[in-house]
C-alpha cells in the first residue's frame, strides 16, 4: 500500500487521487477492479474515512472509479480524463524545465530523441533533420519540445 | 450532529465564550485551533455539559446536552489528567464506568490496555502523566461513544502510542460514524486527521471550514518576472521582493491566480498552497509584518 505524506502541501485527498490514478494508467489496476472500501483504507493508512471518501468521489467525477450502491467502488477502465488547461500548462512547464536541465547539462540532442521516442513518439525524418541542424548551431533551444506540445 | 448557536458565557464578569457559534457533522472529524486562552477548553466544557452557557443552545443530535444524562452517556470526553475519584487502579475504574455508561464494553477495555501496556491492577498514582493519558483513552474508548471529545490529547504521548491511538480513532470513526472534536497546539496532527476546522480568537469563532477549503483559498507564490507584473486584478495579501525573486500571499482561487499571472510570462513561477499552521499563523496573527517574516 502506498504511503500518504502528511508533511506534503498537496492535500491528502489529493494524493490518494494522484496515486489510484497512475495505479489506472499504468495499469497496475485492470478495468472493474474493485478498490478498497473507504473503510479498510482509512484503516489501513490510518486517515480519516471523510477524506477517503472525498477521494473517491473526485475519481468518481473524473472517470476513473464507478460505484454501485451498497457494492463498492470499481475502476471503469482507462479512458480521457478532461484534462483542464491549467494541468496542460502544468506539465508543460515541468516537461519545459526538465528539458531546459538536460540541455544545460548538455545531453546530447539524439538522445533526448530517443527519449521520446521512447515513450511512444513518432517523429518523422524532417524533425530528425531538423534536429540535426539544431545540434550544429549549438545553444538554441530545440523546437521539437514545443512542437510535441 | 453538534450544534452550538451563539453561546455567551462570562466567568466572574470575564467574558470568556462571546456569541460563539459552532457545527460538526455526524462521523466528521472536527479540529478546533486557537490560541492561548482564546476559549477552547471551555467550549469543550460547554459542547459535553460541563459548563452551563449564560445564554445560547447548545444541542447534540438535536437535545441539549446539560444535565442529560442519556445524551452524555454517549459522550465521551479526555482532559488533561485522569481525575481521582478515590478508585486505585485500572480495574476499578472500569467497573466504575461499566455501571454508568450503558454501552461500555468491558472486552474493548481489555484489548486497548494490554494493547497499551496498562497494568489494571497496578496503582494509577504511579502512572506516568503519559500511561495516565493512555489509561483515559483506553477508558474513553470502551464506552463506545457516539461523539469523542480530546482536550490536547495527542500532545505529550510518544510517536508510537500517538500512532496507536489515531488508529483507533480512525477505526471507530470508520465503522460506526463516531464523531470527534479535537483541540490542539499541534496543527500538523490536526492537518493530517481532521477533515473541518475551526479557529476561534477571543471566545469567538473566526473561521469554520472544510480543511481543503480552508487550505486553497489562500497561496502562497514564488515568482520571478522579466518585468514589472500588473497586479491589479490579484487579491495581493502580501509581497515581498527578495532580489529578483518575488514572494506573494494571494487570496483567491489557485487555478485562476496561476492562469493570470501565467500571462506575465514569468521565468519562474511556483504555487504552494498554504500549511494550516500558515493559515493559524495569518489568522490568528493578523495582518502585520510579523506574518511574513514568519512565513519565509
Amino acid at each position: 500500500m502506498f504511503q500518504i505524506d502528511v508533511k506534503s502541501r498537496k492535500p491528502i485527498y489529493e494524493q490518494i487521487v494522484d496515486y489510484f490514478k497512475e495505479l489506472i494508467i499504468s495499469g497496475a489496476m485492470k478495468k472493474d477492479e474493485k478498490a478498497p472500501s473507504v473503510r479498510e483504507l482509512a484503516k489501513e493508512l490510518t486517515i480519516n474515512p471523510n477524506t477517503i471518501q472525498k477521494a473517491y468521489r473526485e475519481l468518481e467525477n473524473r472517470g476513473f472509479f464507478y460505484s454501485i450502491t451498497g457494492v463498492g467502488s470499481f475502476v471503469s477502465g482507462l479512458h480521457e480524463e478532461e484534462i483542464r488547461p491549467s494541468k496542460l500548462n502544468e506539465m508543460r512547464t515541468a516537461f519545459m524545465s526538465a528539458l531546459k536541465e538536460l540541455l544545460y547539462y548538455g545531453c546530447p540532442h539524439d538522445e533526448i530523441f530517443s527519449m521520446l521516442e521512447d515513450c511512444g513518439l513518432k517523429l518523422t525524418a524532417d524533425q530528425r533533420k531538423s534536429d540535426q541542424r539544431m545540434s550544429q548551431n549549438k545553444g538554441t533551444e530545440p523546437q521539437e519540445g514545443r512542437g510535441e506540445r | 450532529m453538534i450544534e452550538i448557536k451563539n453561546v455567551n458565557k462570562y466567568f466572574d464578569g470575564f467574558k470568556v465564550l462571546d456569541n460563539m457559534n459552532m457545527k460538526v457533522e455526524k462521523g466528521s472529524i472536527y479540529g478546533l485551533v486557537g490560541v492561548n486562552g482564546s476559549g477552547k477548553t471551555t467550549l469543550l466544557k460547554h459542547l459535553t455539559g460541563v459548563f452551563k452557557p449564560d445564554s445560547g443552545e447548545i444541542t447534540i443530535e438535536g437535545e441539549p446536552v446539560f444535565d442529560n444524562p442519556k445524551v452524555k452517556s454517549e459522550v465521551a470526553y479526555i482532559i488533561d489528567d485522569l481525575l481521582c475519584l478515590g478508585l486505585r487502579n485500572l480495574e476499578e475504574w472500569g467497573k466504575y464506568y461499566s455501571s454508568i455508561y450503558p454501552q461500555w464494553n468491558g472486552e474493548r477495555f481489555s484489548e486497548l490496555i494490554k494493547e497499551l501496556g496498562l497494568n489494571p491492577k497496578n496503582n494509577l498514582s504511579k502512572f506516568s502523566k503519559g500511561m495516565k493519558k493512555q489509561a483515559a483513552f483506553a477508558l474513553a474508548m470502551s464506552t463506545c461513544p457516539k461523539l469523542l471529545v480530546l482536550d490536547e490529547p495527542l500532545d505529550g504521548l510518544d510517536p508510537l502510542v500517538r500512532r496507536k491511538v489515531t488508529k483507533h480513532i480512525v477505526d471507530d470513526v470508520a465503522e460506526r460514524e463516531m464523531t470527534v472534536v479535537i483541540s490542539s497546539h499541534n496543527l500538523r496532527e490536526i492537518e493530517s486527521l481532521c477533515d473541518t476546522v475551526g479557529i476561534i480568537s477571543e471566545g469567538n469563532m473566526q473561521i469554520e471550514k472544510e480543511m481543503d477549503e480552508l487550505k486553497s483559498d489562500v497561496c502562497k507564490i514564488q515568482a520571478v518576472f522579466k518585468t514589472e507584473p500588473d497586479l491589479s486584478g490579484l487579491n495581493v495579501l502580501v509581497r515581498e521582493k527578495r532580489g529578483s525573486v518575488d514572494l506573494m500571499i494571494i487570496r483567491g482561487d489557485i487555478e485562476a491566480t496561476e492562469d493570470y499571472l501565467r500571462q506575465f510570462d514569468p521565468l519562474v513561477l511556483d504555487i504552494l498552497p498554504l500549511s494550516l499552521e500558515e493559515v493559524f499563523i495569518y489568522e490568528a496573527g493578523g495582518e502585520n509584518d510579523e506574518f511574513s517574516k514568519l512565513l519565509f
